[in-house]
């Protein structure tokens, strides 16, 4: 178990927000960050994610070789791509025996599910090929590509570092030119979140994360860029309380490039989304200091975030199930969100009693 | 461009022998709403029932300027788009709209995209709304909406709000928005949300000056006159292919009287 960071506290933020957001309509959403604000956690978490990846791969993965580097991110990507296809088909589970024990079939509708019953054939395929993804369960989909290429950037980042940001940023230009996103079916549409626009937050993740490149870059003029991030997260808080969006008519073309759209993250959210991470860092030893419970347990979270993560998904489809049969109110809104923490903090817990179980005996994974 | 100008007489023509027609038309109550297609007997329907006329100004812009050939149409919103409980994807309500829409609308290719996803609430249609419209800039926009954020129990102010602020963006966008209300089911007929998604939807289309199909009165209406007809799935959740037929009946009457009619008087949904 690694000792609280800043980079697993603020995973456990993220996924605490998640959480909560992901439950439409619940009284507390309201107090949750992207009410003031331009950008929201799933541009942090992938960020984070981007900058994890950088500290392993100058950390305990720096004397591997290209092929043993592939090889290691590459099995990494397939658990999560596993843990997808587990989540999912739990989630799939949850619906048809909520809609079976409460006589809702409209409840196998819910998040895209109804093409798993409707037209089982083609939407399994679609589920192991990703191309059917269930609402809210859309951001590992993401991160499983996200790593699929992490092999792709760290190399490229040993080879040429200097070419990184061209290339991503040329992907992020052209997807947000052409207007490209990768296809879904058998429902026709396009990914929630477009992983060819999505990976510039990942790279600049990874990039900021070391000490030298833009990393060195952003540390040697921090104080200089902390009060340049001001305005912008002042500007973005304005954007989230106003609900404030660039009139189109008079918006140049391509209009991508200057909307506010989360599925092609436009750049005023990943700006606004690295202002952020530039007036917050460094803020964990403070919290910590004055609130060290809740460190240890965003922490907590944050280090197990893949475990916590499905475990949030579908806490967070619980809620929404709960919320369906006995409404609304405060009161039951306060109590989903409290199970839902302690759960998330047990969920944690246990992969970590896990580990330490099978260090301990020393024996193969069970 | 002789083919251009060839087909944008013959809209020139088809509108005008339509506005004819509709002054002419015997049924019509003075300054009433004009004629439109007649529906099929299993889904007739008092047009009262369907939708107060509401001007479509860009629509229309769209068709006079320039001889256009072709509308573009954006279906998004939930099962009812996407068309669950259909026999095929061509029964769903936007493509059989398409047919009604193209034959009434001699010469003009109209292209309707689906994009319903089920079991979406307004706040995710609404952001993919907005990357549509970006990509694919339609002149019109059917919004199906209200049935998972009555279920999901999403308070009425923030429901209104998302709502209200989409139908604003895309005015602001020069496209037409129309709002396709809930439908009616016996399942949920005495769910208190689900009564006050839809009186809330009827109240935004109103103050907003939009159309507003009125799915729950028209499919009613069907229910308590012809109680043989059967217009729904075996789950009593989703239309069959009937249902979905007078679906897009519905919506293409209420697209052609709005489109058609001299002046769209203030919306009284």
């Amino acid at each position: 178990m690694r000792a609280p960071n800043e980079v697993d506290f603020w995973r456990g933020f993220a996924l605490v927000t998640i959480f909560i957001n992901h439950i439409p309509g619940l009284y507390f959403e309201r107090f949750t960050y992207r009410n003031v604000s331009l950008s929201d956690s799933a541009e942090l978490f992938v960020f984070l994610a981007g900058w994890a990846m950088r500290k392993l791969v100058d950390g305990p993965a720096h004397a591997l070789s290209a092929k043993w580097l592939t090889w290691r991110l590459e099995s990494r990507a397939f658990q999560v791509y596993v843990a997808q296809l587990v989540v999912t088909e739990f989630a799939i589970a949850l619906l048809a025996a909520a809609s079976l024990y409460l006589d809702a079939p409209f409840l196998l509708d819910w998040h895209n599910a109804s093409a798993v019953f409707n037209d089982p054939v083609a939407a399994n395929i679609g589920v192991v090929l990703l191309t059917h993804q269930l609402g809210y369960f859309n951001i590992l989909p993401l991160y499983v590509v996200l790593i699929f290429i992490a092999p792709a950037v760290a190399l490229l980042h040993r080879a040429a570092t200097a070419y990184l940001l061209l290339v991503s940023g040329t992907v992020y230009a052209g997807a947000l030119v052409l207007g490209i996103n990768l296809p879904t079916w058998p429902v026709e549409g396009t990914w929630f979140f477009n992983p060819l626009a999505w990976q510039l937050i990942y790279v600049l993740g990874f990039l900021f994360a070391g000490e030298d490149g833009p990393g060195g870059f952003v540390r040697r003029h921090r104080p200089v860029l902390r009060w340049l991030a001001v305005p912008v997260v002042v500007l973005g808080a304005a954007v989230g309380i106003t609900n404030f969006s660039p009139d189109p008519v008079f918006v140049p073309e391509p209009k991508l490039l200057f909307a506010f759209s989360k599925t092609f993250l436009s750049p005023a959210r990943l700006i606004h989304c690295l202002a952020l991470a530039m007036i917050f860092a460094g803020t964990f030893a403070t919290i910590a200091r004055w609130l060290p419970r809740l460190a240890s347990y965003l922490c907590l979270l944050g280090r197990n975030s893949l475990t916590v993560f499905c475990v949030l998904s579908l806490l967070s489809l619980c809620g929404q199930i709960f919320r369906y049969v006995y409404g609304g109110s405060i009161a039951t809104d306060g109590l989903i969100v409290i199970l839902g923490l302690v759960f998330l903090g047990f969920a944690g817990w246990a992969a970590e009693w896990r580990d330490r179980m099978r260090m301990a005996s020393k024996s193969p994974s069970l | 461009m002789a083919r251009q100008n060839a087909n944008g007489k013959q809209i020139a023509l088809t509108i005008a022998t339509c506005w004819w027609l509709s002054m002419a038309c015997p049924q019509a109550e003075e300054g009433g709403a004009p004629s439109a297609p007649p529906m099929s007997p299993p889904c007739d329907v008092p047009g009262s029932d369907i939708a107060a006329p509401a001007s479509l100004p860009n629509v229309v812009a769209a068709l006079q300027n320039g001889g256009q050939e072709k509308v573009r149409i954006l279906a998004i919103g939930s099962s009812s788009t996407l068309g669950n409980g259909a026999s095929s994807r061509e029964k769903s309500y936007p493509s059989q709209l398409e047919s009604i829409l193209e034959h009434t609308l001699k010469g003009v290719d109209v292209v309707i995209v689906n994009r319903g996803i089920a079991g979406e609430v307004a706040e995710t249609t609404a952001e993919r709304i907005r990357n549509e419209v970006a990509l694919r800039k339609p002149d019109l926009v059917l919004w199906q909406l209200g049935t998972n954020d009555a279920l999901a129990r999403i308070p009425l102010p923030e429901f209104e709000e998302i709502v209200r602020s989409t139908i604003r963006w895309l005015k602001d966008n020069q496209i037409d928005v129309v709002l396709v209300g809930v439908q009616y089911t016996t399942r949920l007929v005495r769910d208190a949300n689900y009564a006050a998604i839809r009186d809330s939807l009827q109240k935004i289309a109103a103050e907003e000056k939009i159309l507003y199909v009125r799915r729950y009165d028209a499919m009613r209406f069907i229910a308590q006159r012809r109680a043989s007809l059967q217009l729904m799935a075996s789950d009593n959740f989703h239309l069959n292919d009937l249902g979905y037929h007078c679906m897009a009946e519905h919506v293409a009457h209420a697209l052609i009287v709005s489109l058609f009619a001299k002046r769209a008087r203030p919306v009284q949904n």
